[in-house]
C-alpha cells in the first residue's frame, strides 16, 4: 500500500527538454498573439447576453426536480456530518483520516473543476442551504408564516465571502502547517472548524434568509458559484438549460466585494504554491526576526504565514489595479469604480487556471485514496473495511512529472488566454469604438502576462 | 569570480524579463499614438 503525505501540492522534478522558464516566453507570445487576434477579429461584444435556453427532456427535468433536490440536500447533510464525525473521533494522522481529504481536497478542489464544466453542482448538495430550507419549511408549518428576515447591507455585498475565504485557506495553510502536525491540519481541528462553520451560517441564514446568504455571504456557496459562471449549464426559473460559455461571468461581479473574492482565490493559490517553493527564504527570514524578538516558535510561523498571505492578496489586487488604472487613461473610459467592477470577472477564469495548475495532480492522487481506503476505513483506524478497498493504494505513476508540467502550463494559458477574451469584450462594451477597447486592453495584457509569469515561476520553483 | 552556484537564485529575472518586454512596448505604443493622434493629449 501506498502512502500519501498530505501536503498542499504535489510536486516532482521534471525533465523537460527545454528550460522552465522559456515556457514562460511562449506563454507570453500566446497571450500577445491572443491579444492581436482579439483586436482584428473581435469587434462587437458577445457575452453580455447567456443566451439561455432550456433543456427539455425528461432527464433535464428530473435533475432539478424537488425529489432530487431533497435526497442532493440530505446526502450533504450526511456527508458532513460524516466529515465532522470522523474528524472527531477517527485517527490524527491526516493522511489517513476521511474527514482532510474529504474536506480539503474532494470538495474544496473537486467543486471549482465540477462547477466550471456542469454548472452550480454545489447548490443542490449545499448542507447548510439543504438544513436552512427545512428549517424555514419548519417554520412556515408552524406559524403559519414565512420566518421575516433582516435586510442585507447592500454595501457588504460578497465581503463576507472573501473574508472567509482567506480565513479557510489559512485554516489549512497555515494554521495547519504551524499546528504541532507537519504535514497537515489536524482532522479534529477540521471537525472543529466545520462545526463552528455551520453554527455561523446557519445563524446567518436565520437573520438575512436562506437565499439571500447562499449569493453573498456563504463562503463555499460564493466561492463554487464563481467557477459556475464559466460554465454552459444553469437552472433558471426552476428549469435546467444551456447558454453561452462565459456569458453569465459577465454579471457575477456586479456586487460588491466580487473583485476581493476571485482576488482572494488567486492569492490564496499563490501563496499556497509560493510558501515551500518562492518566498520561502523570505519567509524563514521574517520568521527569524520574530523569533530573535521573542515571539514563540509557533506564533512566529502563523504569523509570517500571516503576513505573506495578506502580502498576497494585497499584490494580486496591487496588479489588478495598475491594469484598471491603465485602463482609465484611454479616452472615455468609464470611472475607475466602474473599470474595478466591470472588469472583475476577467479573473475568474485565471482563479481557476490556478487551481488546475496548483492542485491538479494533488487531487489525482489524493481522489485515488479517496475512493479507496478513506472511503472503506473513514477513521483511519484500520477496524472496518466498508466497501473492501481498504487495503487500495494510490498509483502515483497515474501522471508523469512531466505530464504534470504540461497540464499546468496548458491550464495557465488557457485560463489567460480567456481572461483576455473575457476583458476584450466587456472593453467593447464601455468604448464602442474597437480600436478605443483594444488600447484599452493593453494594460489587461500587461496584467495577464504578469499572472502567467507568475504562476509559472512559482510553479517551476514549487517543482524544481 | 562569477558566483554561479547561487545562479538558481536568480532564475526569476528570466520570468521578468516577457514582462517588463510587454510594459515597454505599451508604454512605447501609448506614446506614439498620442502622438500621432492630437485629440488624446487633450486628455
Amino acid at each position: 500500500m501506498t502512502w500519501l503525505p498530505f501536503a498542499h501540492a504535489l510536486v516532482a522534478r521534471q525533465d523537460l527538454p527545454i528550460p522552465a522558464w522559456l515556457f514562460a516566453w511562449g506563454a507570453s507570445i500566446v497571450l500577445i498573439a491572443s491579444f492581436f487576434a482579439l483586436s482584428a477579429a473581435w469587434r462587437k461584444p458577445r457575452f453580455e447576453e447567456a443566451h439561455w435556453r432550456p433543456l427539455g427532456a425528461g432527464f433535464a427535468r428530473a435533475l432539478v426536480s424537488r425529489p432530487v433536490e431533497v435526497v442532493c440536500g440530505a446526502l450533504g447533510v450526511v456527508l458532513l456530518g460524516v466529515a465532522v464525525y470522523t474528524g472527531l473521533h477517527g485517527t490524527e494522522a491526516p493522511d489517513r483520516n476521511f474527514a482532510l481529504t474529504f474536506l480539503f481536497v474532494t470538495t474544496w478542489l473537486g467543486f471549482p473543476f465540477f462547477s466550471a464544466l456542469l454548472g452550480d453542482v454545489f447548490r443542490p448538495v449545499n448542507p447548510w442551504r439543504a438544513a436552512g430550507r427545512a428549517a424555514g419549511a419548519g417554520f412556515r408549518a408552524v406559524a403559519g408564516q414565512p420566518p421575516a428576515h433582516l435586510a442585507y447591507p447592500r454595501k457588504l455585498g460578497r465581503w463576507p465571502a472573501a473574508v472567509g475565504l482567506l480565513a479557510v485557506v489559512w485554516l489549512e495553510v497555515v494554521y495547519g502547517s504551524s499546528g504541532g502536525v507537519a504535514v497537515g491540519l489536524a482532522p479534529d481541528a477540521a471537525a472543529t472548524a466545520a462545526l463552528f462553520y455551520s453554527a455561523y451560517t446557519l445563524a446567518m441564514m436565520a437573520l438575512f434568509g436562506v437565499e439571500e446568504w447562499c449569493e453573498r455571504g456563504e463562503v463555499f456557496s460564493v466561492y463554487f458559484g464563481m467557477f459556475s459562471q464559466l460554465g454552459c449549464f444553469a437552472v433558471e426559473d426552476g428549469r435546467l438549460g444551456l447558454r453561452r460559455p462565459l456569458a453569465a461571468a459577465t454579471r457575477w461581479a456586479t456586487l460588491p466585494g466580487s473583485a476581493a473574492v476571485v482576488i482572494a482565490s488567486i492569492a490564496s493559490t499563490s501563496f499556497d504554491g509560493a510558501q515551500e517553493g518562492a518566498f520561502k527564504s523570505a519567509i524563514e527570514s521574517t520568521f527569524d526576526w520574530f523569533v530573535d524578538r521573542g515571539v514563540g516558535l509557533t506564533a512566529s510561523l502563523r504569523l509570517t504565514d500571516t503576513i505573506f498571505m495578506l502580502l498576497c492578496f494585497a499584490g494580486v489586487g496591487l496588479v489588478y489595479e495598475l491594469g484598471v488604472r491603465g485602463m482609465r487613461t484611454v479616452r472615455g473610459a468609464p470611472s475607475l469604480q466602474k473599470l474595478r467592477v466591470g472588469f472583475a470577472h476577467t479573473l475568474v477564469p485565471i482563479a481557476l487556471a490556478y487551481l488546475v495548475a496548483h492542485y491538479f495532480s494533488l487531487f489525482v492522487f489524493q481522489e485515488q485514496a479517496q475512493f479507496t481506503y478513506l472511503l472503506s476505513d473513514p477513521l483511519g483506524t484500520g477496524s472496518t473495511d466498508l466497501f473492501g478497498t481498504a487495503s487500495g493504494g494510490i498509483d502515483f505513476t497515474l501522471l508523469s512529472a512531466n505530464a504534470i508540467w504540461y497540464v499546468q502550463v496548458a491550464a495557465l494559458v488557457a485560463g489567460h488566454v480567456l481572461g483576455l477574451t473575457l476583458a476584450h469584450d466587456r472593453a467593447l462594451v464601455y468604448w464602442p469604438d474597437y480600436r478605443q477597447a483594444a488600447r484599452s486592453q493593453y494594460w489587461m495584457l500587461a496584467v495577464m502576462v504578469a499572472f502567467t509569469c507568475f504562476g509559472l515561476y512559482l510553479l517551476s520553483v514549487g517543482n524544481g | 569570480m562569477l558566483p554561479v552556484a547561487h545562479v538558481g537564485h536568480y532564475l526569476w529575472v528570466f520570468y521578468l524579463l516577457p514582462v517588463i518586454f510587454v510594459v515597454i512596448g505599451i508604454v512605447k505604443t501609448t506614446l506614439s499614438e498620442r502622438r500621432r493622434d492630437p485629440e488624446d493629449e487633450d486628455e
